[in-house]
């Protein structure tokens, strides 16, 4: 038994970590600068599988770091720029407290910066990469673009992620890739669909801010930093993409009208520039100016069986997108100063609308309320006065829906004054089985193309009322209607049996049988009933020639689907009697008021 | 201001001065027996000599020129009165009229609130004679004036004349990077393939040498550290006007949060609470008063007591350790020995039919083995189950540990029927930071608390006393 013997922790995992003090010093970085270069390079603290033994027998809760990550983060330029940087402010401060000011001057002038390009490329290898990852760059630029220039992070940022922000609106307006939005209690949630990736972001209120105190600003603003060079980057290549001038320019023809307005009591020229560019009622400069996009149409491939139907439905959900791209052209918006004029005019500038406002309101505006070519005009009070007969005066929550039902709903249930249907989000999907809201099923209703309610008058409030009972009456019936074919097929059935077993009982009972002839009947072949009732067929016979292990497991499944559905029943049930509960009540309150 | 004055001074010299004020005249006459004072005091001069009047007439002065613009007397009679003509005017001046009807271009009301409404002239503007800072910027001047003379260039003008002789001799000049934040910044395409030319063209090893070239990025970092995506959508009940079941689940969901928080605060405080037998009952409060006093009998018994068995104890050690000291016999020895030997042979027996019984044990030996089989099967997928949902679990990265932020939920009663009046519930900002923090992007952490190196010392000034 000879040589060493061996030390304990020398080897093993705690090899592969380093605390982050240690990581620290051996950058000789200060803790913020540390945790900002960490930031920015994408490297995060790791939690050890066992962490007595990479703590050195410790059980104190510590910061690791994977050692290889440290070592990756010494060959950074920029950790340089960073002792640069605090070299700089010492030198600074040693020149004012000596009053030496031309010494001061030459050292401002020297001021050490650094860039961010390097570690984009480095962390988003290609463009898809960097798309996946916009979730957060956007809605961190939209959050800091709504800050107030109150001290709480340089003016500059704020100003850089307005910029970019609204680069991003105008690209998604000239590329309407819009899909969803949801208007929470928090924010705006939207939803775009680029290049192939979905990206969600979200957008808080306006004015809606109390700066917490629990979070670290610091590094939010690292982390925005990051952010707004990447999204700078993205905004680029994907204006490029659509052959878009960058940095954006309006249309020549848009900018003339716009000039036209009349605007000198703006302050600054490029002040004004970025208001008109983030109105979005105008258009964008192309590079080639094209006057018409082509459509490109998919090849078709001879395709069958499952491919051929995959294909149809990719076909049928292009065409659906299609249809939604242009869910507001021809259609002539107008807004008032009430409603949230930058999302609003956002929205329906992506789905081909044409928008405008009051001119004391926000530069940009194109029409004015008293054109009479306005189609809608979103209002958000109780009532308004002097009102136009040929617009529809609707509340905003009518365009939400629409985009996420993909069609114009009726305007009637949006009425000036009138109680909205609730708001549901578009980011849930129900499997089979789920409780779906009635209000969801209505809307399914009217995507597949159904009228709900023939009988639909907008006129009065009882009216609207009794409508409403009716359409969920229907609903009901559907379901009920398909039960009872089912169950007529089934009464049919019997009555054959029936008859048959008559016969044989006359015939067992040795009588004559009452033989006569009557005239044959067409029976009516249902075909589609016919093919159901094969596949049921089939289907329970697969049943039975299933496996005990598999049949157990079939049982199984069946019964959560079954359990769902009882669920599901209930939830409906318990809709229907608060419903009813709350119909009563303003029954009620009405023949009081009576 | 002089100019006011001398006007004043010059009205009331006159004799056809005229008052705006009716009362000025009759004010006098109202006031009645006078105090007799000695006025050879200046204090007794001030508060009992009788300047009403005056006052009055300047305030009338000041009136004058507020309303017309210096005093009625003084202006000519050219701007107080005009010559009425008749109604030949009015005919002209109606047209002109239906044009200012139809021009929306009033003044707003809010304008005409803050104009002056004074006609006295604004003070003279100081700081057009006198400007701020002057003695100092006019020695800037002259040392300017001296370098210059001396032929010294200012540094702003020398670094500009030395770029543009750099530009026309057509030297490249390094620029200065443009910081990050800089609103104007410009933006190219950074993934397009023609971007890194001038850094590919050189050798490789000349690159890596004097490390001009990245060190390559171990594709490990490109993993996210946490499953969970960058934007978690609310529930459905979290919509500004959300169907009533949503809601309703929301707000379930919360309150179970809720409920979970005060089970916790409860139970460490029933873990605190004092035991009803630790607390003193009026038995133990006369125990311990008459501690001392009373007890003496008992604790004599008590010690007899213990005495005793002391003793018995005393007699069981003492046996203890003799019996085992004593030697084993040759004997005893052999006896064990054998029986060690006896006892090996039997078990090896036993073994040797059991497993011979195996044999015929074979269905259920098989039973046994698929049992565990499957027992560890399970095991193995409920393993792997809990990896996975590890993956999205916000891990244990520093002295703290991560906190679900509060539910953002509205009450029923909270909920707005618009968009207009819809108040939001929560901060983007500090669901963005939670993200961060659940993500493992970065570590939890508290606000640093304030610490004072020493401790404040209490004063009282003259100014206020401290209310106690």
């Amino acid at each position: 038994m000879g040589g060493l013997q061996k030390k304990k922790f020398e080897s093993g995992a705690v090899t592969n970590y380093i605390t982050r003090n240690k990581a620290r010093k051996k950058l000789s970085l200060s803790l913020p600068d540390f945790r900002r270069l960490c930031i920015l390079k994408g490297i995060y603290p790791h939690e050890p599988k066992h962490k007595k033994k990479v703590n050195k027998g410790s059980t104190a809760p510590r910061t690791f770091y994977l050692l290889k990550d440290i070592r990756f983060l010494m060959h950074e330029p920029i950790v340089g720029k960073f002792r640069a940087y605090k070299i700089f402010v010492r030198k600074l401060r040693k020149a004012y407290a000596k009053a030496q000011w031309s010494d001061v001057e030459r050292i401002r002038e020297n001021k050490p910066g650094y860039k961010l390009d390097h570690i984009i490329k480095e962390r988003y290898p290609s463009f898809i990469d960097a798309l996946r990852d916009l979730d957060d760059a956007l809605s961190m630029c939209f959050l800091f673009s709504t800050f107030a220039r109150t001290g709480k992070c340089h003016v500059q940022t704020i100003q850089l992620c307005r910029r970019l922000s609204v680069e991003w609106m105008n690209y998604v307006v000239a590329s309407r890739s819009l899909r969803k939005v949801f208007l929470s209690i928090k924010g705006i949630y939207y939803q775009a669909e680029v290049l192939g990736q979905t990206v969600t972001w979200l957008v808080p209120y306006q004015f809606a801010h109390d700066h917490p105190t629990d979070v670290d600003y610091r590094v939010m603003a690292t982390f925005t930093e990051f952010y707004t060079t990447l999204l700078g980057f993205v905004n680029f290549r994907l204006y490029q993409s659509l052959n878009l001038l960058y940095p954006p320019k309006l249309d020549s023809k848009a900018e003339t009208e716009l000039k036209a307005a009349g605007e000198e009591d703006y302050a600054m020229d490029s002040e004004s520039y970025l208001e008109k560019l983030s109105a979005l009622s105008a258009s964008l400069a192309r590079v080639i100016s094209t006057a018409e996009e082509e459509e490109a149409e998919p090849d078709h491939f001879p395709a069958e069986g499952e491919d051929l139907e995959r294909m149809e439905e990719r076909e049928k959900a292009q065409k659906e997108q299609e249809a939604q791209k242009r869910l507001f052209e021809g259609l002539k918006f107008f807004l008032t100063r009430e409603v949230p004029r930058e999302s609003l005019a956002f929205l329906i500038r992506c789905f081909g609308g044409q928008v405008s406002w009051d001119k004391s309101l926000c530069i940009g505006s194109t029409y004015d309320v008293t054109d009479e070519t306005i189609t809608h005009q979103i209002v958000d009070r109780p009532s308004i006065e002097k009102q136009y007969i040929n617009r529809y005066y609707i509340q905003p929550q009518w365009v939400y829906d629409c985009i996420n039902a993909k069609i114009l709903l009726p305007v009637e249930d949006y009425f000036l004054g009138v109680t909205l249907p609730p708001h549901l989000s578009p980011f849930v999907e129900e499997k089979e089985g789920d409780y779906v809201p009635p209000e969801k099923l209505k809307l399914m209703a009217l995507q597949r193309g159904e009228q709900p309610g023939e009988n639909f008058h907008p006129s009065q409030d009882e009216e609207e009322d009794d409508d409403e009972e009716e359409e969920v009456d229907d609903d009901d019936d559907d379901d009920e209607e398909e039960e009872e074919d089912d169950e007529e097929a089934e009464e049919e059935e019997l009555a054959d049996e029936a008859n048959l077993k008559k016969m044989e009982q006359q015939r067992s009972q040795g009588k004559a049988l009452s033989v006569k002839v009557t005239p044959g009947k067409v029976k009516a072949e249902n075909r589609l009933r016919t093919e159901e009732e094969e596949k049921a067929e089939e289907k329970r016979l697969a049943i039975m020639m299933m496996k005990k292990k598999e049949k157990y497991l079939y049982d199984k499944i069946m019964f959560g689907k079954k359990r769902k559905v009882r669920e599901a029943n209930k939830l409906a049930a318990k809709r229907k009697a608060h419903d009813e509960a709350g119909k009563a009540d303003k029954k009620k309150k009405k023949a009081k008021k009576q | 201001m002089a100019a006011a004055r001398r006007n004043r001074r010059m009205a009331a010299l006159q004799p056809g001065f005229l008052p705006v004020k009716p009362d000025l005249d009759n004010g006098t006459l109202n006031i009645g027996k006078r105090k007799r004072v000695n006025k050879n005091k200046k204090k007794n001069w001030n508060r009992h000599s009788d300047i009403q009047d005056v006052e009055e007439f300047l305030d009338d002065v000041r009136l004058q020129e507020r309303a017309v613009g210096g005093l009625i007397a003084d202006k000519p009679d050219e701007s107080l009165f005009f010559v009425d003509i008749g109604e030949e005017e009015n005919k002209d001046v109606q047209p002109d009229e239906e044009e200012k009807k139809g021009k929306p271009s009033r003044p707003l009301r809010i304008d005409l609130i803050l104009q002056p409404d004074s006609k006295v002239p604004p003070p003279k503007d100081v700081l057009a004679h006198q400007r701020p800072n002057a003695k100092k910027e006019r020695r800037i001047a002259q040392r300017a004036e001296k370098l210059a003379a001396k032929g010294v260039v200012p540094r702003r003008q020398k670094l500009l004349q030395l770029r543009r002789a750099a530009a026309a001799a057509g030297t490249l000049v390094k620029e200065k990077p443009v910081p990050n934040t800089n609103p104007n910044r410009a933006f190219y395409d950074l993934w397009s393939a023609g971007g890194e030319q001038s850094t590919e063209a050189a050798d490789p090893y000349y690159l890596e040498q004097t490390k001009k070239k990245l060190v390559k990025r171990p594709e490990k970092l490109n993993d996210k550290p946490s499953v969970l995506p960058a934007i978690e959508v609310i529930a459905p009940g979290g919509s500004y006007n959300p169907d009533f079941f949503s809601h309703q689940a929301l707000l379930r969901e919360a309150h179970e949060v809720e409920v979970k928080k005060l089970k916790a605060e409860q139970k460490l405080e029933r873990q605190l609470a004092v035991k009803k037998e630790d607390k003193a009952t009026e038995e133990t409060i006369f125990k311990e008063q008459v501690e001392g006093l009373i007890e003496e009998e008992e604790e004599e018994e008590e010690e007899e007591g213990a005495g005793r068995e002391g003793g018995e104890n005393a007699e069981e050690s003492a046996m203890g350790p003799a019996a085992q000291q004593e030697k084993k016999t040759e004997k005893q020895r052999k006896k064990e020995k054998a029986e060690k030997i006896k006892e090996m042979q039997r078990r090896a027996e036993r073994q040797a039919i059991s497993r011979r019984q195996q044999l015929f044990q074979l269905r259920s030996i098989h039973a046994e083995l698929k049992k565990r089989e499957q027992r560890t099967k399970l095991r193995q997928s409920q393993r792997k189950a809990r990896q996975e949902a590890q993956k999205a679990m916000p891990r244990r990265l520093g002295r703290l540990k991560y906190q679900d932020p509060d539910l953002d939920v509205q009450l029923s009663d909270e909920l707005a029927g618009s968009l207009r009046t819809l108040k939001p519930e929560g901060s983007v900002l500090k669901d963005r930071f939670k993200s961060f923090q659940k993500r493992n992007l970065i570590e939890p952490r508290e606000r640093a608390k304030f610490k004072r190196k020493y401790k404040l010392k209490y004063v009282e000034k003259r100014a206020f006393k401290e209310i106690k």
